[in-house]
């Protein structure tokens, strides 16, 4: 994939401090392009598609968000959201802002927790982006499948 | 021979093309000098050419509410732009409606200043102003959240109702490159004029309020800009449900202050919602209010409360409490200040209940 330019204005917007105080690239040496690009590769291999991690996502955000600041319980995870006034843009340029909310997520059957943003769940679904390599909500998504209990199709 | 000069001829008609499309595009793009802007039709004000309206307009005191610091990734700083600014960019058409695109609104930071325009804003946008202040004082109200009193310079004129809201601008800190305002609503009352108290939650990775819960200190200064918003009491003889969460307590604080001490008469209930016990504060001023305003009172629910709590009052998420308070609610008015999530639900709940939408108010920040 080539890095266009809307991709590099959109890298811009992830830098730190421009609209979060980490941005969303982490340490990743990499272009937007070739993250989205091998992202894209990764989510292939587990014979799934970024709409399905995302509605997942998007289910277990709603659920949580619903508990206003408390624990709550759906299936196997126990789910609490942080939530804070004011709304965030799509870093891609795309209309709309989204909820500031952290979810911090825990799986009862194994122990295993996980945290995402409510921006993530659009960022998955409408451009198969999982965030840059040491960003404090990379979701790498074999982690992501499996914590979702998300299995690739029988061959 | 022929065919030859006529050919330089076509190259020599061309070049003379281009170098006129070359003028032209320097004449479009470029750098233009002093513009003219007027501002519901009032004088006429000089700004620099070439910059984003967005900014030419802060250079004239003029603060149009921007989630994204002008990258045109937010889609709030709409305004209708009558005369000039040119054809509609690819990079608005996406944060615009028909119906937008049909009465003239952009997005002021995209449209570049290049040529006279003639623009039409709120007029309660014209009135926001920048003011310095300096923190006097950083008091606790819970583990998270921290009341913030923020001291004006003498005579400095900042007026506003009861219910708005400031931006504070987070200066550059830590790595980041520019600085970034946040909204909060004010908790003092109009009153005042000397200072504005302020109540911020700590935002995990937040930018503003990591940097007033961590390096923030009494004495330091800082730059607010407002007020903004319409959330304000309505004076009518409708029965008021008041909803906060968390630091959506401040507006009311504000609200109440002001009842008080104007003798407005208004029923009115606020429903306080928190986790648990230590999410709860500022309880021993609402009692105050009660004793002090005729027909208003406070009820704190908690959703989890914690078994050391002893917790004798209501419990379970708000919406629930507000939604058990009340056979019906026709004929009352909903005032909601929280999170996002937290009034998307309050207003469902409402709207079941019989108050229609547009008797429900809220500030979502955005």
């Amino acid at each position: 994939m080539k890095q266009s330019p809307q991709l590099q204005a959109a890298q811009a917007r992830m830098a730190p401090g421009a609209l979060t105080m980490d941005g969303f690239l982490g340490t990743d040496p990499r272009d937007l392009a070739e993250i989205l690009e091998d992202d894209e590769g990764a989510v292939r291999r587990l014979g799934l598609a970024h709409e399905a991690l995302a509605a997942d996502l998007h289910r277990l955000t709603e659920r949580a968000i619903g508990g206003f600041g408390a624990p709550v319980a759906e299936g196997p995870f126990e789910l609490c959201a942080c939530e804070a006034m004011g709304v965030l843009p799509c870093p891609f340029g795309e209309p709309g802002l989204h909820p500031k909310a952290v979810i911090e997520a825990r799986r009862t059957d194994t122990g295993e927790r996980l945290s995402w943003t409510a921006l993530q769940v659009h960022l998955i679904r409408a451009h198969g982006f999982y965030e840059g390599r040491g960003s404090p909500f990379r979701l790498e998504p074999p982690v992501l499948a499996r914590f979702l209990g998300l299995h690739p199709p029988p061959q | 021979m022929g065919s030859v000069v006529s050919a330089v001829l076509v190259l020599a008609g061309l070049g003379a093309f281009l170098a006129l499309l070359l003028v032209l595009a320097e004449k479009r793009l470029a750098s233009s000098g002093p513009v003219r802007l007027r501002i519901n039709q009032g004088e006429p004000r000089e700004v620099e050419g070439g910059e984003p309206l967005l900014s030419a307009l802060k250079g004239q005191g003029i603060f149009i509410p921007s989630a994204c610091g002008g990258r045109g990734s937010c889609g709030l700083c709409k305004v209708r732009i009558l005369e000039g600014g040119g054809p509609l960019l690819p990079t608005e058409t996406p944060h615009l409606s028909p119906e937008e695109i049909d009465n003239q609104v952009r997005l002021s930071c995209q449209v570049k200043v290049r040529e006279a325009m003639a623009l039409e804003i709120p007029e309660s946008l014209l009135e926001v102003e920048e003011y310095p202040v300096r923190v006097e004082a950083l008091t606790p109200c819970t583990y998270d959240t921290v009341k913030v009193r923020l001291g004006f310079e003498a005579d400095a004129g900042f007026s506003f109702r009861a219910g708005q809201y400031v931006q504070v601008e987070t200066p550059i800190y830590d790595g980041l490159s520019e600085p970034v305002y946040r909204a909060y609503s004010i908790s003092s009352p109009p009153s005042e004029t000397r200072f504005i108290e302020l109540i911020l939650r700590r935002v995990p990775r937040g930018i503003c309020t990591t940097y007033v819960h961590e390096l923030l200190l009494a004495g330091d200064r800082l730059k607010i800009n407002g007020p903004y918003g319409d959330f304000y009491l309505r004076e009518t003889q409708a029965e008021a449900v008041f909803i906060a969460g968390g630091s959506g307590l401040a507006p009311f604080e504000a609200i109440l202050a002001d009842m008080a001490e104007r003798g407005i008469r208004k029923k009115a209930t606020l429903f306080f919602g928190a986790v648990s016990r230590r999410d709860l504060y500022d309880q021993e001023l609402l009692r105050e209010y009660e004793e002090k305003i005729p027909g208003f009172r406070a009820v704190p629910a908690l959703s989890k409360p914690a078994p050391e709590d002893q917790w004798e009052g209501e419990t379970g998420l708000i919406t629930e409490v507000v939604a058990r308070g009340y056979e019906s609610m026709a004929g009352m008015e909903g005032y909601l200040c929280g999170s996002p999530g937290m009034i998307d639900a309050c207003i469902r709940v409402l709207t079941e209940k019989g108050i229609p939408e547009d008797r429900i108010y809220f500030d979502k920040f955005s």
